[in-house]
């Protein structure tokens, strides 16, 4: 099947149910974050979802990077 | 949950510590030992928290990730905890969304207004549609000078149910918006109306494109200003409410 069509694709197909799984918020250290679910333990961080505006500043912490959800296993 | 992973504890006929070790390893948990363990105590305690409501604001249906989305589940708890938190004693509020769900929006402007603690709202980008009483429901509100709100009639999307019922519903949808939009600003009823069903400024629609300026002469807004004259307005409200304070204490 071929779309030719100005539409973007998301809007076109349906987003599939795993997508929805892989963000998740979780709170680090405090700081309320939303992440994105690579494989394993290892997860990106999408946005800060603090109200607090310090946590912003905390450059471990700042969209993009990685961090490891568990490492007491 | 739980009861099934007892169950299977006591199943097993192992003894009572055995189940704590058999449950899956939740990666919540694991995320809740780790914060309490090295949680850093910063002494320099923000006093003044900031919301940023950007993207759409999403109500009861989950838009797909790649949509930037403002979660009312989130925004609600964090208010709660503005409200009950001692420590802070302002909210600003940035605003750059392109509107939503009518109750979710509704639901933050609420709770933005019935805040006790002063409370300061930016326009930044754009404020439309169900961003406008949220950006009107803060004590004092600003836009940048190149912001801009929709201001439209209220829509639904997806399956309807066709009676005339359904109209009446959006109907009143529409005025839980205009009431609540001029009870917390200096706009009328009447020129609020007016621009909602304002034809000619958008392209094929009805509603009005306001920017910056025409907002705060609309009455929509208090000022236009950036995020330096809305600091010192917060810090100014914030000494007022502590007067207040004082004079019930004494």
């Amino acid at each position: 099947m071929i779309l030719y069509t100005m539409m973007p694709q998301e809007l076109i197909y349906q987003t599939e149910n795993d997508d929805f799984g892989k963000q998740k918020i979780v709170s680090y250290e405090g700081i309320p974050l939303l992440v994105e679910m690579n494989a394993g333990q290892e997860c990106r961080i999408l946005r800060v979802m603090s109200s607090d505006p310090s946590h912003y500043m905390d450059e471990r912490y700042t969209p993009g990077s990685m961090i490891t959800l568990s490492q007491l296993s | 949950m739980e009861n099934d992973i007892k169950n299977n504890g006591t199943e097993s006929g192992e003894g009572q510590e055995q189940p704590k070790e058999d449950k899956p390893s939740g990666l919540m948990e694991k995320i809740q030992q780790l914060g309490q363990t090295n949680v850093p105590q910063l002494s320099q305690d923000s006093k003044i928290h900031c919301l940023t409501i950007v993207g759409q604001i999403e109500g009861h249906l989950q838009l797909p990730p790649q949509n930037k989305t403002t979660k009312y589940e989130h925004l609600i708890p964090q208010i709660v905890a503005i409200e009950q938190n001692p420590k802070i004693e302002g909210l600003l509020v940035i605003l750059n969304t392109v509107g939503g769900d009518v109750e979710a929006g509704l639901a933050i402007s609420e709770m933005l207004a019935s805040l006790s603690k002063p409370t300061v709202s930016i326009v930044l980008g754009g404020g439309h549609s169900i961003g406008v009483p949220i950006a009107v429901s803060c004590d004092y509100s600003f836009i940048a000078e190149t912001a801009t709100m929709t201001i439209h009639p209220i829509r639904l999307t997806g399956l309807v149910i066709g009676v005339p019922q359904t109209f009446e519903y959006m109907d009143k949808m529409q005025d839980r918006v205009i009431n609540f939009v001029t009870k917390h600003s200096n706009v009328s009823e009447q020129k609020f109306k007016d621009l909602m069903f304002d034809k000619g400024n958008l392209t094929r629609d009805i509603g009005t494109n306001v920017v910056g300026r025409d907002a705060v002469e609309y009455g929509l807004i208090d000022e236009v200003g950036g995020v330096g004259p809305a600091l010192a307005k917060l810090n100014e409200l914030i000494e007022i409410n502590k007067q207040k304070e004082e004079v019930i204490v004494q």
